[in-house]
């Protein structure tokens, strides 16, 4: 998987249905500054690993039930 | 000792035997916001009290995270996208005060629609900690852990999608509650991750969470139970590491303290935690996104640079991605819930680090938002209820906190391992000095 870079952010921006960021907001994901999360890039990675690993028919979360009352 | 440090069950039987009035009750802290809120910014709005209605909360002042909306205030969200909007309804929880006889005083300061955990907020100032200004009282209920711990109200509520109730109450020494996952209604609070958050109360007592919890269920005060017999559980992995020794240090004294009082202690291994975060970013960004799809058009200038490179992160997440971050939140959930067939409750730290300086980026090795919810965030995605309660002041004058976790829709044996640690004289933190009378 290759390095994200600006000119690709911004050509998926521009070619789907997506809002427009500006250069400001695509330079903060390609080399973030403001230190409140993750970077995007280190996310994409972790994603890559997370993609190779094999959950079978794990479904999808939804809510939390409560335990059925016994009797 | 004064009325502003003393909890919610002091100040009810204090109202209840005539004590003290309830303009008496509204006046006194509404006078403390006056005077030290300037400075504090915990507030974004300060209210009329309103007459209190009879209840087990008759006359008790409290405040509200800005994302929980009260009719006739205005709801901001910590932003200024929001800044004009006023609610002609109240949310489900403030309902609930309200029936409870609690009186609302105001709604607090936050990190802008909380994205993120320091509280840091470019529109309505940053909330330092009460126990050093050049610190963060953490976030992203910024304002609502530091209202309490600076004693301008005995309680308050706040939200938590990755610990955003529990690490400003660590961080600034007082009691935070994350009740289970769709226990507490979140209607009518402004969303962040409709997959991950819940409603909380930070409060000065693990009792006074108690109190307000029963008030938010409707379902009575739960018994307490005993500690002797519990069985604890210690993570083996993660929950210890690139955590701070002091920290380390008052959560095993406080093991060993509920080991005297007949508890056991059982090493547990929770799943594989390396890539927690990642799932949970993955689930709250393109969520994030799709609330704020509507206001983005119209209102971008007005948003934080924060919060906006983080709706940029949402725009390129892959649909798969975000299933496959709610199918690992599913495995989480069901390795956690088999860990809970051996043991009562698991105890970790609440952060690995104490209040980081206003304005780092990086704190133990990592972006500051990421240090500070390391040990929280995992379980807004399991649901499970988490507690974290003061054990103690670190060596720099700044307080350390505990995590209890339990079953899904068992708050009360947490809760009742929560009284049993601040029952311990060594974790109680002392208010801070710069609010005292």
């Amino acid at each position: 998987m290759k390095p994200v870079d600006k000119p690709t952010l911004a050509r998926v921006a521009d070619t789907l249905a997506a809002h427009n960021w500006d250069e400001s907001q695509l330079d903060e994901l390609v080399a973030p500054g403001l230190g409140v999360i993750t970077g995007f890039q280190d996310l994409l990675d972790d994603l890559e690993r997370l993609r190779r690993v094999d959950l079978g028919a794990t479904p999808p979360a939804g809510p939390v039930r409560a335990p059925k009352s016994g009797g | 000792m004064s009325l502003a440090f003393r909890p919610v069950t002091e100040l009810a039987a204090m109202v209840a035997d005539g004590g003290v009035s309830a303009r008496e009750l509204s006046d006194f802290f509404l006078d403390r916001i006056r005077r030290f809120d300037p400075s504090l910014h915990a507030f974004i709005t300060v209210m009329e009290a309103a007459p209190p209605v009879k209840g087990p909360l008759t006359a008790i002042p409290y405040a509200c995270k800005d994302m929980i909306q009260a009719r006739g205030a205005p709801t901001t969200a910590g932003s200024r996208v929001l800044a004009a909007w006023v609610p002609d309804e109240d949310a489900a929880v403030v309902d609930r005060m309200a029936a409870a006889g609690a009186v609302l005083l105001g709604k607090n300061n936050q990190h802008e629609f909380a994205y993120g955990a320091t509280g840091e907020n470019p529109h309505y100032g940053t909330v330092p900690n009460p126990y050093d200004r050049s610190r963060l009282a953490g976030g992203s209920s910024s304002g609502s852990a530091a209202a309490v711990a600076a004693g301008l109200v005995p309680a308050a509520l706040g939200t938590d999608t990755g610990g955003s109730v529990r690490v400003p109450a660590a961080l600034c020494g007082v009691v935070g509650f994350k009740p289970t996952l769709g226990l507490i209604s979140t209607d009518g609070v402004v969303p962040y991750c409709w997959t991950l958050d819940h409603v909380g109360t930070l409060t000065r007592t693990v009792g006074d969470a108690v109190l307000v919890l029963a008030v938010l269920t409707g379902d009575p005060v739960p018994a307490r139970r005993p500690v002797a017999g519990l069985r604890i559980g210690l993570p083996r992995r993660f929950f210890f590491e690139r955590a701070d020794t002091e920290i380390t240090n008052a959560v095993r004294r406080v093991l060993a303290v509920l080991e005297g009082a007949g508890a056991r202690v059982v090493e547990v291994d929770l799943p594989a935690m390396d890539h927690a975060r990642t799932v949970s970013l993955t689930v709250q960004l393109p969520e994030a996104l799709s609330y704020h799809s509507r206001y983005l058009d119209t209102h971008r200038d007005l948003y934080g640079a924060d919060i906006l490179a983080g709706l940029a992160s949402g725009q390129f997440i892959l649909a798969e991605h975000y299933v496959r971050a709610k199918r690992f939140i599913h495995h989480y959930r069901t390795e956690t819930d088999k860990i809970f067939d051996a043991v009562d409750v698991i105890v970790t730290p609440s952060t690995p680090v104490t209040a980081p300086e206003t304005g780092a980026t990086e704190v133990a090795g990592e972006a500051v938002g990421n240090a500070v919810t390391r040990y929280s965030s995992f379980f807004n995605m399991t649901g499970h209820p988490a507690l974290t309660v003061p054990c103690g002041l670190h060596p720099n004058g700044l307080p350390m906190g505990v995590q209890i976790i339990g079953r899904h829709f068992d708050e009360a044996t947490v809760l009742s391992l929560g009284v049993a640690i601040e029952a311990d004289p060594r974790c109680a933190v002392p208010p801070p000095p710069d609010f005292a009378d």
